[in-house]
């Protein structure tokens, strides 16, 4: 008997414990709807660095796609903020591969205090893991290229700093290569490369295409830079019918891509793009072997320190021109996010930290781009861009906030996320396997499915 | 209280109890990690596969969509043609590793060298073994510097990633240098089990170095033979790491997984692409059961005898039978 009795509690214990190991597994989902998530009522223009919140303490964590500059950078300005806010400590991590990381580690709520808010997150999702800045229209005043991270008038990240889109070359490589007037349109464009090809050694336009992200760098153009509408992206482009056609007057879309398939079928490019090698292009450009880059403006700070002659390396606009006038458009880099499910000392802290990062570290600076702050003036190597309008990124209409990731996750095309299209093109391009018509006719087929999809009709 | 304490320590001392106690105590961590780690998530990914979803974000149950667009989508089972690549590369690998094998089993000078350095390539990381090979096929780099002191013009050399007729045997190669002396290690290992009698009998019926192999080592080893047989086929079914780190996918070189990591990260389709997942995963146990099945017919498994030997004996005994029967009836 007494066995028997002995039995059936070690089993219902047993069953016990695992029932409730499952309920736990079970719970921790239905909490993260963050009912006892701590609220803080200050928002960022409200707060004055150096006066409020001196005397708080918090251990924050950071983490960060920075990886080259956490021991280095990253410790001089936590020197420097704490001597201002001494109870305020932040330890960085470094993540190599960042925005998948994050993206699973944000989803178990437990990641930290401080990150640089990844792309994966739809908009009308950021609420549910970041906390806000404050409202648009009240920050939109001293702050620019918030849009990104906004839902319902409400920001959730604030740019670490913005880049403008253009090209990185060497002015050694085109002043040797004969070409007087920096060019503006596709054509003008295509010429110099033949130019530089003809007259120098070095490769006209590196694509770096093994290194895969550099290939996704080419659909940031497609938007302001080919248009001149600072809309374009979630009006021509979400919206419109068939954006990726011809319009036959060398803008759009079809243009930009366009520049990349005839230089590949010209031979404008290297010789082998399966090998390409990204750490190594730097130095290339640097010592005069490339030509040209079609990248960012973050890039430039990089290119100049790779090798001896950073005083070669210049930042052109994007060779497209639109009724005479050329744009680019300026973009904002990662965004700082706060996690929501932090303590409300953390948080306010993580707030601070941010703050003081963007108004006083000089991060952005140091790093070639452009500040989140309204009236900081522009950095001295974008000089070129003096008669170049800047378009600033516009927020989504109202509802449609998260159109444009439905529709461009749905038609596969990956553009900013995965560079399909760039990808396809130069493979095809090499191979003459499709025409640039048989393409867009292709993506605008695919496109206009996944409209269909989400109920955009024309 | 202490009688009952006593007779509480005495039960689970008891044979029995005890060996169930050690059973399950035993069995428990093991069990537990491979359901939190393995059946755990596989129902977590069967689950997401009913869904139209995102990593994060709302989830939209949509039954067997998923499973249809796996079957009516072209890239899919497009990218499974690839494989082929992969297994005619994994009978290449296995030749090499027998060959290797019973060749090192026997007493050869510098043996325990060749051994370490081939068993070596699998030691190395495959994310390290794809950047090692981007830079061995890179234009003007290793290979090509290698061929052209064997006196080929770099002209003449083909681009091995970028041009599509020879760039999947590039990569499929690079697996057959990482895998070749992990099967090789095996077979030296099933070799080794030999009862060496057999080579001398073998020896005295003079039988050359062939028919050693064909009528002595190759029937001892082939259960060993058939499982790395096996791996080989479901590993090039499942092909990912070489691709993506070295092309990354592109020119025609995106392997099913490939196609399917696309999916899930870059577009985001995660219900697509774990359908995905469980399609492969179907097609790997219908392979192996093929495979399961031949072994039986034309090996037999374990001390069994193949099945086509079984039949041929069954008939011969039953055509001895009915001999015998006629043959009988013929006397009355």
């Amino acid at each position: 008997m007494k066995k028997q009795a002995v039995k059936k509690l070690t089993a219902v214990t047993l069953a016990g414990t695992m029932v409730v190991s499952m309920t736990a597994c079970g719970g921790s989902e239905s909490s993260k709807g963050g009912a006892e998530k701590a609220k803080i009522d200050v928002t960022f223009d409200q707060i004055n660095l150096g006066e409020d919140y001196t005397d708080l303490e918090a251990d924050l964590k950071f983490l960060t796609h920075k990886t080259d500059v956490i021991d280095t950078t990253f410790q001089s300005y936590i020197e420097e903020f704490q001597k201002t806010y001494p109870g305020i400590n932040i330890e960085y991590e470094g993540i190599t591969d960042y925005a998948g990381d994050v993206t699973t580690r944000l989803s178990t709520g437990d990641w930290g205090d401080i990150c640089m808010v990844p792309t994966t997150v739809d908009l009308d999702e950021l609420e549910n893991y970041f906390t806000s800045f404050g409202n648009y229209d009240t920050l939109s005043e001293q702050y620019r290229m918030l849009v990104g991270r906004m839902y319902n008038n409400k920001v959730y990240g604030i740019p670490s700093m913005g880049n403008v889109q253009g090209i990185v070359y060497n002015k050694k490589v085109f002043e040797e290569a004969g070409v007087k007037e920096l060019p503006k349109t596709p054509d003008e464009f295509l010429d110099v490369l033949q130019q530089i090809k003809d007259k120098t050694d070095a490769i006209p336009l590196y694509t770096n295409f093994a290194a895969d992200w550099t290939m996704n760098a080419w659909d940031a153009y497609i938007d302001g830079c080919a248009t001149g509408q600072a809309d374009f992206a979630h009006e021509g482009r979400v919206k419109g019918e068939n954006p990726f056609a011809d319009r036959g007057d060398q803008t759009g879309p079809y243009a930009v891509y366009n520049i990349l398939y005839e230089a590949v079928s010209r031979g404008l490019i290297e010789d082998d793009p399966t090998t390409t090698d990204w750490e190594g292009s730097k130095g290339m450009l640097n010592n005069g072997e490339i030509g040209c880059m079609v990248l960012g403006s973050w890039s430039i700070v990089q290119m100049q320190q790779a090798g001896e002659h950073g005083d070669d390396i210049a930042y052109m606009p994007f060779p497209i021109s639109v009724d005479g006038k050329q744009y680019a458009s300026a973009a904002p880099d990662y965004c700082y996010g706060i996690n929501c499910n932090s303590t409300e000392d953390e948080q306010i802290a993580a707030m601070v930290y941010i703050k003081w990062l963007v108004e006083e570290s000089g991060f952005e600076s140091d790093e070639g781009g452009i500040s989140a702050k309204v009236d900081a003036p522009f950095p001295e190597t974008l000089s070129a861009f003096d008669d170049v309008e800047l378009l600033f990124d516009v927020p989504a209409p109202e509802g449609e906030e998260t159109l444009d990731n439905d529709i461009n996750n749905e038609s596969e095309l990956g553009i900013n996320v995965s560079g399909a299209i760039p990808k396809e093109v130069l493979e095809s391009a090499l191979d003459g396997s499709m025409t640039m018509e048989e393409m867009s006719q292709e993506w605008n087929e695919a496109w206009t499915a996944a409209q269909e999809k989400y109920g955009v009709t024309h | 209280m202490s009688r009952e304490k006593s007779s509480f320590v005495k039960w689970i001392q008891s044979g029995k109890v005890n060996k169930r106690l050690c059973i399950f105590t035993f069995m428990l961590f093991p069990m537990l990690l491979l359901i939190v780690f393995t059946y755990v998530p596989f129902a977590k990914m069967f689950q997401f596969s009913l869904y139209e979803m995102k990593y994060l974000g709302a989830r939209e149950f949509v039954g067997l969509q998923n499973y249809l667009e796996v079957f009516s989508r072209d890239d899919c089972f497009q990218a499974l043609k690839l494989s082929g690549y992969y297994i005619i590369a994994s009978f290449v690998q296995l030749a090499i590793a027998l060959w290797f094998a019973s060749i090192l089993s026997f007493k050869v000078r510098g043996g325990g060298v060749f051994k370490g350095l081939m068993f070596f390539p699998y030691l190395v990381c495959g994310i390290a073994v794809g950047f090692i090979f981007k830079f061995f096929y890179t234009r003007g780099f290793v290979l090509d510097t290698v061929l052209q002191w064997c006196g080929f013009n770099l002209d003449q050399l083909p681009y091995w990633l970028k041009d599509k007729s020879i760039n999947n045997i590039s990569i499929a190669a690079t697996s057959v240098w990482r895998y070749m002396g992990q099967n090789m290690v095996l077979f030296i290992g099933a070799i080794m089990s030999v009862d060496d009698t057999l080579y001398e009998a073998a020896a005295i019926d003079g039988a050359t170095g062939w028919d050693k192999f064909r009528y002595v080592i190759f029937p001892s080893i082939k259960t060993i033979v058939v499982l790395n047989m096996i791996l080989a086929i479901t590993g090039s079914l499942s092909v990912f790491e070489p691709p993506y780190v070295i092309t990354g996918g592109s020119f025609g070189t995106g392997t099913y997984f490939v196609i399917m990591n696309e999916l899930a990260h870059e577009s985001q389709k995660v219900g697509l692409a774990s359908a995905m997942a469980i399609v492969l995963l179907v097609l790997i146990f219908i392979a192996t059961m093929i495979q399961k099945f031949i072994e039986a017919y034309f090996l037999g498994t374990g001390d069994k005898d193949s099945i086509r030997y079984r039949r041929r004996q069954k008939k011969i005994e039953q055509e001895r039978k009915e001999a015998v029967l006629a043959q009988a009836k013929g006397g009355m």
